[in-house]
This record gives structure tokens, sequence and C-alpha cells, in this order.
């Protein structure tokens, strides 16, 4: 198996460097002459006929990217926090974008002062969510740093809702966000967001709404 | 073993971005009398540069209603669908912009809303492919967060739509079958955790804008269980979508 494996990659390798090779070769030419069929006639119409392609032109409204920062879990401190991010761009205005992170809850005051309390268990400390979110460019323009530089950028709003998993339970929340997405080149943005993450909690004895405010830093690319 | 693979996946993938990257750019003519290019893809950007008439200009690529060119003189700039749909080709016809994808005719549709499933809140995602105008197949995934279970269900089924050429509002109704998966939160555990369901449903869609629709579904389940009594759930939702 490991060696029929092997021969399909090495197999693999070989054909993706005979395509590399063919790279500097010409295109097939796009002039397709229509050749007369049947009987020869007295008269040969020298019609050809010209197929042309036009090049088809890449849409680049897809942003992937990764962010880094801090989320402060309400009644659990302020702890690091680390996702990915996926965004498809509508209109210039419109966006719709999709998050996936995970954190880790760190300890209680109650915790901090009775130590032999533990309020969760290690895994229940664990803070993963997804969201689904609609997103509006509201301030959308240049950003200057200095004389002779400037910067594509949009200050914009998120509203949405996804699933927050604490303590070992799934729970529906809505989040609401606010960020700033700076281009430094058409393909490379630098995001900075803040977002809170609102669920219903009963963990510390009676049910409320408990804020999740995060604030990141990161790095994305449209393609 | 794995790694490598993956390895020689990504070696393939960026082979075949640096050979499509020689690709051939469309090349137009500006018919206007200027053709106007922003510093960015957005009507907030300033004019950078302006093309005159019968000059060329090469789009490199779009974003949203947008399209990046370069002029002759090697200046690049952002340029509005609108405005790049009245140049030409070099051969004089109308320049090939694509239009909007025809909302009575799409295929694709993507969404995602929210929803009450069981009386419990519901976030949903589904792919939609039309089969005709007014037929088309749903794929549906879907998460209910309940207070003494979570509920995930995938469904696969087919809707009718009633006058896909009513554009604001057009109504629906279609069947399927679906699976279900409970996870309980709180003891005692279900009897079944899984269970596979039918449904019936009724619904509308209506367009919002360029690539932009809403859809409200509701929909009736009958459960399947190895109980003497079918269980019946409800569900109604509310969805953004894009189309294709």
């Amino acid at each position: 198996m490991e060696i029929r494996l092997s021969c399909i990659l090495l197999a693999a390798v070989v054909l993706s460097g005979c395509s590399w090779f063919h790279r500097g070769h010409k295109a097939p030419p796009e002039i397709v002459a229509e050749q007369p069929q049947g009987e020869p006639s007295i008269i040969e119409p020298q019609v050809t006929r010209r197929v042309v392609k036009t090049p088809h032109i890449k849409a680049k409204d897809f942003e992937l990217g990764a962010y880094y920062g801090a989320l402060s879990i309400q009644d659990f401190g302020t702890n690091p926090l680390y996702g990915v991010r996926a965004a498809y761009h509508v209109s210039e205005d419109i966006f719709l974008e999709g998050f996936l992170a995970r954190s880790k809850a760190g300890t209680t005051s109650l915790e901090d002062v009775f130590p032999d309390i533990t309020v969760l268990s290690d895994s229940g400390r664990r803070f993963t969510y997804y969201d689904l979110d609609v997103g509006y460019n509201v301030l959308p323009g240049e950003i200057f740093l200095g004389r002779g530089r400037a910067f594509n950028s949009a200050l914009y709003v998120t509203v949405g809702m996804g699933d927050v998993k604490f303590a070992d339970k799934d729970q529906f929340a809505l989040n609401f966000g606010v960020g700033e997405r700076l281009l430094i080149t058409d393909w490379l943005a630098v995001h900075v967001d803040v977002r809170d993450h609102i669920f219903e909690t009963s963990l510390t004895g009676r049910t409320k709404n408990v804020d999740n405010i995060e604030a990141t830093l990161g790095l994305t690319v449209f393609f | 073993m794995r790694r490598l693979l993956a390895l020689v996946l990504l070696m393939q993938a960026l082979n075949g971005g640096l050979a499509n990257a020689a690709a051939k750019k469309l090349v137009l003519v500006v018919a206007d009398p200027f053709l106007e290019m922003h510093s960015g893809p957005g009507r907030g950007f300033p004019v950078v540069y302006v093309i005159g008439r019968d000059e060329l200009v090469t789009v490199l690529y779009s974003r949203t209603d947008w399209f990046k060119v370069r002029a002759a003189t090697g200046n690049e700039g952002w340029v509005r669908r609108a405005d790049l749909a009245r140049t030409l080709l070099e051969t004089g016809e109308p320049a090939p912009i694509p239009p909007y994808p025809e909302f009575a005719s799409h295929r694709w549709e993507l969404g995602a809303g929210y929803g009450v499933y069981n009386r419990e809140n519901l976030v949903t995602t589904y792919v939609d492919f039309g089969l005709t105008t007014s037929l088309d197949v749903e794929l549906a995934v879907q998460q209910a967060f309940g207070t003494l279970d979570n509920r995930y269900v995938a469904s696969i089924g087919v809707r009718h739509t009633f006058i896909p050429e009513w554009k604001w509002f057009s109504p629906t109704a279609g069947i399927g079958t679906a699976y279900q998966y409970v996870q309980d939160k709180v003891p005692p555990a279900p009897l079944q955790k899984s269970n596979e369901m039918a449904y019936v449903s009724l619904g509308a869609r209506g367009f919002i804008t360029r690539r932009f629709l809403w859809r409200v579904d509701w929909r009736h389940y009958v459960v399947f269980n190895n109980l003497n009594v079918y269980e019946d759930l409800e569900e109604w939702k509310f969805g953004l979508a894009v189309f294709f």
C-alpha cells in the first residue's frame, strides 16, 4: 500500500514537473479555420471564421485569513484567542463573513481566593466559537501615513450569530462587532476588530446574558 | 505519508497558479471621452488617473463591481463595472463584461440564516442548486440550541418555486428527507440519539439587490423513531443568500 501510494505521489510530482516545463510555450492558436466538407466545388469559398476567445476576468471577491488577540470571558478573565476567518464580498458595501476561533478561560475570582474550589474542568475551560456574520463597510476611504503613503481602508460593522462552546456546552450566541480593514496591497489586508459575543448561561448560579468581548489583530489575503 | 501528500497537493496548486498567471489578459479600447481610474474598489476612493478615448486598457481582475485595470502608460487603478462595460474590444465589439446573474434563472445559491426549530434557536446554512428555473435541490446543515439538548440536522430535498419570474416575492414548496442527531445537555439522555426524518416545506423568496436574495421557510418534520408514536417537529427560518 505504502509503495503504491509512493508511486502515485512520484507520478504526480513528475507530471507537475512536465507542466512546469511547458509553461514557456505559446498558448494554442485561437484562430480556427473551418475545413470545407464533402465534394470539392468549383468556387472554393475562402472564408475562415475567427473564433475569438476573450480572456476570462478573474474575480477576487474572497478573503481568507487568521487572527490573534485577547478575549475577555465574563467572570473568567482575559485570555489569548486565535482563529481563522473567511469572507465573501457581495458588493462594495456588503460582505458575508465566517469566523472560527478558540481560547481558554482563566480562573474566576472565587477560584483565586479559594484555590480548592474549581468551577470548571480543564476541557470545560475551552472556549470555541463559530460565527456567521453580515458586514457593512460604513466608512470606506484612504488612510494617510506620512506625506507620500496612502492605504485603502474601510471601517465596517458586523452582526451575526453562531455557536459558543464553553463549559462543555454549546450555546446559541449573537455577536456584534466593529472593525477596520487596512489594505497593504490590493490582496493583503490587516484587520483590527472588536467583537462582542453574547449568550445566556447559568454557570455562576443564576441565568444571565454574558458579554465576551474580543479585540483582535488579523491578516487576510484576497483571492 | 499524509504530510507528503499534502505537500504534493500544495505544490500542484502553486504550479497551477503560476501557469495561470501567464494567461492572457483582456485588452479593451476606451470608447467614452475618458475612463476614470479610482485608487480603490469603492466610491470612497478618489480618481487618480484618467484614460483618454481610443487608448488601450488591460483588465487585470475584479472585486465586486470594480475592475482593476492597467493603462498603456503602466498606471493602475480601479474602474466601475458600468464604465468598463462601455469600452470596446480591439475588434470593435462591445466589451465582454459579465452581467449580473439573472435572478429568475440563477443556478447556485449559498445562504445562512436564523430560525426556530422545535422551539429552539436555530442556525442554518444551505446550498441550493437549480435543476430548472422552478425546481431546485436544497442541501441544509443546521444546528439548534435548546435548554435540554442541542440538535444537528442535515437535510436534502427538492423545492418548487411557483412563479420564478416574480422578482420580489415568489412562493415555494418542497419535500425532503433529513437526519437529526441529538446531543443531550441535561440528563436523562434521549431514548434515541439519531433519527431519520421527512419534511414538507412552504416558503417564499425574493430579490434584494444585485446578487442578494431573502428566503423564509416553514417546515414540518415527521421524526421516525422506535416508539409507537411519530414525533412531529416544526421549524421556521429566515435567511439571506447570495446567488451565482
